[in-house]
């Protein structure tokens, strides 16, 4: 349960908002390099934080992030014709670069120096792996680019796609660091998913559906760690690291990908999911790519040229009542991505946390949530710069691990929760 | 005929449609117990106590508490005695709160009697130390979910967000 007010203060963040300025300390995913496949290919439309922006490939591979409206007439800059270095609006040819500048106005005389008076907002775009990062926050705080070991690793061996999710990014984070809906929710993919089946983890995961939980601290977040019997003297551990504000990952099956996620808000009531897997010592296989591609795993398959799923509320998710019957799956919605969407997106655009009955294997969530409300005060009153946004504390892994009953999780898995080059991840 | 009207969800989870949600009152938790497992986190309760007035009892592990025969003596944050047969008799939340000095065979004892009630057993492990440290291990067996934190104001906020 939380106030109106915190529920109000952790799911706002637009501009000036504080959640939306906790945002603004992050370097955080814009979109996927492949919106913008070639030089002065075309715009993009790109809503992020409350913000309509539009994003654009120059000439020379530039990229550049910038108020979407030009600002001579507030027209659109979507319509411009992205060329010779820049991107110049439809109706009176007013151009502006990669950092926001505007470079001509036709209009005025050749030698004037109005266009050096005109700036649109702009914020930086970098690729680093497959995905086009931006940070919209004061420039004078902005951190070293981030390091997230999915970006880090050979094109070959990863994989990303991404999602609209019609809610707000918090309820859908918080499907992320729940770990008790697995064995429910997911238990029809633990069976059938390409992605996931065929793991020893997979039987511990749906032979103890009581799971025992451990939250505890980290660097850059939290580590949530599910603990489940196993042979005799044993547990099962699932560990998942939350990075703030809305990094995620998913504890790995046999010697399947590592999976996780980001969710961005587009708005208070729209988000993007990125979905990533890689494999930290070998390239994806091509039966995985396609996998991932088809939407298995942690993915969606797509409406073709668009990033919305196949299944979504408009079609009540392809609900399939007969394949619920059959125990196919759970929910009868097929697909772990959409199966999380589609009730993270029931419960409303967002949540009513005040009728909430928590209990307590929610503990990573309300723990969750009380470090975002701390780091958000403390941004505001005090201008502290928040967990998760030194690259140090990206460097993490997901891991499953089978342990003693008698060794604490974290101290036992220290090493398999640190991303190392080349070192396989700690899976079972 | 489908089983489910083309675009229900689509209308259903608006937020127009949720202001039509049931707005039935929720009753707060009344059978949660706060038990501090030793003097530090008694600390922490006590000052829980002066700002917190809700059904949840608030207690510790007395001085010498544990006895022979297996009793675990209990003392509410006035002062007043109490043992943990009969606190358990109407609850169904033990948080147990605990630093690093926490008492391994209260643990015990507060786990065997929430085990056989079926009483959800949380512990709140106050790590101002290195982690993993004794508190940890005292609590590990016995406590379904653990909370290892930094931050004594956990206490309240897990308390907070059931209800309790």
């Amino acid at each position: 349960m939380l106030k109106a007010e915190i529920n109000e203060l952790l799911t706002q963040t637009g501009p000036r908002t504080p959640m939306g300025e906790l945002f603004r300390e992050y370097w955080i995913p814009a979109l996927l390099a492949e919106e913008l496949p070639d030089d002065d290919c075309p715009p993009v439309r790109v809503k992020l934080l409350s913000e309509r922006l539009i994003a654009f490939r120059d000439s020379q591979g530039r990229y550049g992030l910038i108020d979407e409206f030009c600002a001579h007439r507030g027209v659109s800059l979507w319509f411009g014709r992205n060329e010779e270095s820049g991107l110049r609006c439809a109706y009176h040819g007013w151009k502006y670069d990669v950092t926001g500048a505007c470079t001509e106005i036709p209009s005025e005389p050749d030698d004037s120096t109005f266009h050096c008076k005109v700036k649109l907002t702009s914020y930086p775009l970098v690729q680093i792996g497959d995905v086009l990062w931006t940070h919209m926050g004061d420039p004078t705080r902005r951190p070293p680019l981030p390091e997230f070991e999915f970006t880090m690793v050979a094109a070959e061996q990863t994989f990303i796609s991404k999602r609209w999710q019609e809610c707000n990014w918090l309820q859908a984070l918080e499907g992320g660091i729940d770990s008790s809906h697995v064995s429910w929710l997911h238990s029809g993919g633990l069976k059938s998913d390409p992605l996931f089946k065929g793991a020893k983890g997979n039987e511990y995961n749906l032979k103890d559906r009581k799971p025992f939980f451990e939250v505890a601290e980290a660097d850059g977040g939290l580590f949530i760690g599910a603990r489940r019997n196993a042979e005799d003297d044993h547990y099962y551990w699932r560990i998942t690291p939350w990075i703030m504000p809305s990094f995620t990952m998913v504890p790995p099956r046999g010697d399947h990908p590592i999976h996780g996620h980001f969710w961005i808000p587009i708005d208070d009531h729209n988000c993007w999911t990125y979905s990533f897997d890689y494999h930290p010592i070998r390239a994806l296989t091509p039966a995985e790519v396609q996998a991932m591609r088809d939407g298995h795993g942690v993915h969606s398959a797509n409406i073709p040229g668009t990033y919305r799923p196949v299944a979504n509320k408009d079609n009540d998710y392809l609900m399939d009542r007969e394949a619920q019957r059959r125990g196919e799956t759970f929910s009868g919605v097929k697909g772990i991505a959409i199966q999380d969407a589609s009730l993270q997106e029931s419960m409303g655009p967002i949540v009513d946390r005040r009728k909430e009955r928590l209990v307590t294997t929610d503990a990573g969530i309300i723990k969750a949530r009380h470090k975002l409300r701390k780091a958000v005060l403390a941004l505001r009153d005090h201008g502290t710069v928040p967990p998760g946004v030194d690259p140090a504390h990206h460097r993490v892994r997901s891991a499953a691990v089978v342990l003693p009953c008698e060794r604490a999780f974290l101290d036992s898995s220290r090493d398999a929760l640190r991303a190392i080059a080349g070192v396989p991840q700690a899976t079972v | 005929m489908q089983p489910i009207l083309l675009n229900s969800c689509t209308r259903a989870a608006t937020a127009e449609e949720a202001r039509f949600r049931i707005d039935a009152p929720i009753p707060g938790r009344d059978g949660t117990r706060v038990i501090a497992l030793d003097a530090a986190a008694a600390t922490v309760v006590r000052r829980l106590a002066k700002r917190r007035h809700t059904a949840t009892r608030l207690l510790a592990v007395a001085e010498d508490g544990v006895s022979a025969d297996g009793s675990l003596s209990l003392r509410e944050m006035d002062g007043r005695v109490s043992n943990l047969g009969s606190e358990l008799v109407d609850a169904d939340l033990i948080v147990m709160v605990a630093s690093a000095d926490a008492d391994p065979v209260a643990a015990h004892l507060i786990a065997d009697g929430c085990s056989s009630r079926g009483i959800m057993t949380t512990g709140v492990i106050l790590e101002h130390g290195p982690p993993d440290g004794p508190a940890l291990e005292a609590l590990r067996p016995h406590a379904r979910v653990l909370m290892v934190t930094h931050d004594d104001s956990d206490v309240a906020e897990v308390l907070s967000a059931l209800r309790a």
